[in-house]
């Protein structure tokens, strides 16, 4: 698959996000939808093609590919929507499909994080600010929506820096230029797996009473077996000494492990973000302090009459 | 980009699915919608004229940021990808408790939503 047609596909896609944003009427918009999608459904069979023959196990990658599409399009409607707060519900999708995406990734913890973090907690705040400051449209009566959402700003000299950064983008997650960190084996990620298990002596005792009710004491690190089990000493209520063999499925799972990484890795990130948050609570507690009894106008004017009156004097 | 592909298949059907390794073809696709979004945000970001919407398209590419961190994670199997998130959503959480402070303080000064209507401050 030679490069410059995938250029191609993402100058045709670029095409109709353009005619997307500046078409007045429904059918311009209609035509860029469609040059848009089509351009988006050409990239994305390129890609397919280059993974080789799909011999039938299409399986893992129908969900990143229907959520995906389903992001990149209402990430489309986000920027081009010209009510806000629509362009606000659109977000919230674009947040459900990223986390369906998280999901097939097998990030389970981050995905509903995402979404009760993103589309509950973030979203609302936004939601709110925008029927705050929702003003009446100005103008002519049945517009809904006011002149600067309706009309982008240089849409073909952004649209051209966005696809020169795609370019620098796709440049920097090529593998075969920068000199990349080679991928782990499946043995080597089961061993990282019961390291994992190790980290955690209370996880690792109950696994192990799991298999033998009457462990007392584990006495070693998990020992990695070929087929993706493990092997550990363990000390029995009896004072005996003898190993208890772990299948994979008793590995540590993926949230476990994610924060075992939080604490253990990153502590002092960790302690770093609630600073961040105490911040930010300050600050928005002094942003909302009522400091502004008078605008800038007014300001003015008061200043202009406190001068008129020291001249009469 | 054809070269983009070149990570090597690192792992047999039957372990993928046990989900103790990634597959290389879910790790390309997200990668590229992550590159998308990243450059959708952008360009919502130059192209809008309202501060709450532009602040939105700043979202949207803290998501394409989550995604990319996530994907490497998983190519990876390195779970600080996913702790990066955790401080991504961090913050988000607190951009977006005082950017929209400020917005509602702006839009009480000017009484519109326009970022044009401070364009004084970029000096041009």
């Amino acid at each position: 698959m030679p490069a410059t047609l995938l250029y191609c596909a993402c100058l045709a896609s670029a095409a109709g996000l353009y005619l997307l944003m500046r078409g007045r009427n429904g059918s311009v918009r209609g035509v860029g939808t469609i040059i848009g999608l089509g351009g988006l459904a050409w990239l994305l069979s390129a890609l397919l093609e280059s993974f080789g023959p799909l011999a039938g196990d299409v399986g893992p990658l129908l969900l990143p590919l229907i959520f995906g599409t389903i992001a990149i399009a209402s990430a489309v409607r986000v920027i081009t929507h010209h009510r806000p707060v629509i362009a606000a519900l659109f977000f919230v999708l674009v947040v459900v499909a990223t986390a369906a995406m998280f999901l097939s990734l097998h990030a389970e913890f981050m995905a509903f994080a995402l979404i009760i973090v993103y589309a509950g907690a973030i979203l609302i705040t936004y939601l709110f600010v925008l029927m705050l400051a929702q003003q009446s449209p100005n103008g002519d009566g049945d517009e809904k929506s006011s002149w600067y959402d309706r009309t982008p700003r240089e849409p073909a000299i952004a649209i051209l820096a966005g696809f020169i950064m795609l370019v620098g983008l796709i440049e920097a997650m090529d593998d075969s230029k920068n000199n990349a960190i080679p991928t782990p084996t499946v043995a080597q990620a089961q061993e990282a797996a019961w390291n994992d298990l190790d980290r955690l002596p209370r996880a690792l005792l109950a696994a192990a009473q799991d298999v033998k009710p009457t462990t007392a004491e584990v006495l070693g690190p998990p020992l990695v077996d070929e087929n993706g089990g493990a092997t550990i000493a363990v000390r029995l209520e009896d004072d005996s000494e003898t190993t208890v063999k772990l299948t994979a499925d008793q590995s540590p799972s993926n949230t476990r492990r994610v924060g075992l990484s939080l604490v253990a890795d990153f502590p002092v990130s960790l302690e770093m973000a609630g600073v961040i948050l105490l911040m930010a609570m300050f600050g928005a507690v002094v942003l909302a302090r009522k400091q502004f009894e008078y605008g800038e106008d007014e300001t003015r004017a008061a200043m202009q009459e406190a001068a008129d009156r020291s001249n009469e004097s | 980009m054809s070269a983009l592909l070149n990570i090597t298949p690192i792992v047999t059907q039957s372990l993928a699915e046990l989900g103790v390794a990634a597959d290389p073809r879910v790790i390309q696709l997200s990668l590229v919608f992550s590159a998308l979004l990243f450059v959708i945000g952008l360009i919502g970001f130059m192209t809008r004229r309202n501060m709450i919407v532009m602040f939105l398209c700043t979202e949207l590419m803290f998501q394409a940021a989550a995604l990319a961190m996530v994907t490497y994670g998983r190519m990876h199997m390195d779970f600080s990808g996913q702790v990066f998130v955790i401080f991504i959503l961090t913050v988000a959480a607190a951009e977006a408790a005082l950017a929209l402070g400020l917005v509602v303080l702006l839009y009480r000064r000017r009484e519109t939503l326009n970022a044009d209507a401070w364009s004084e401050l970029g000096e041009c």
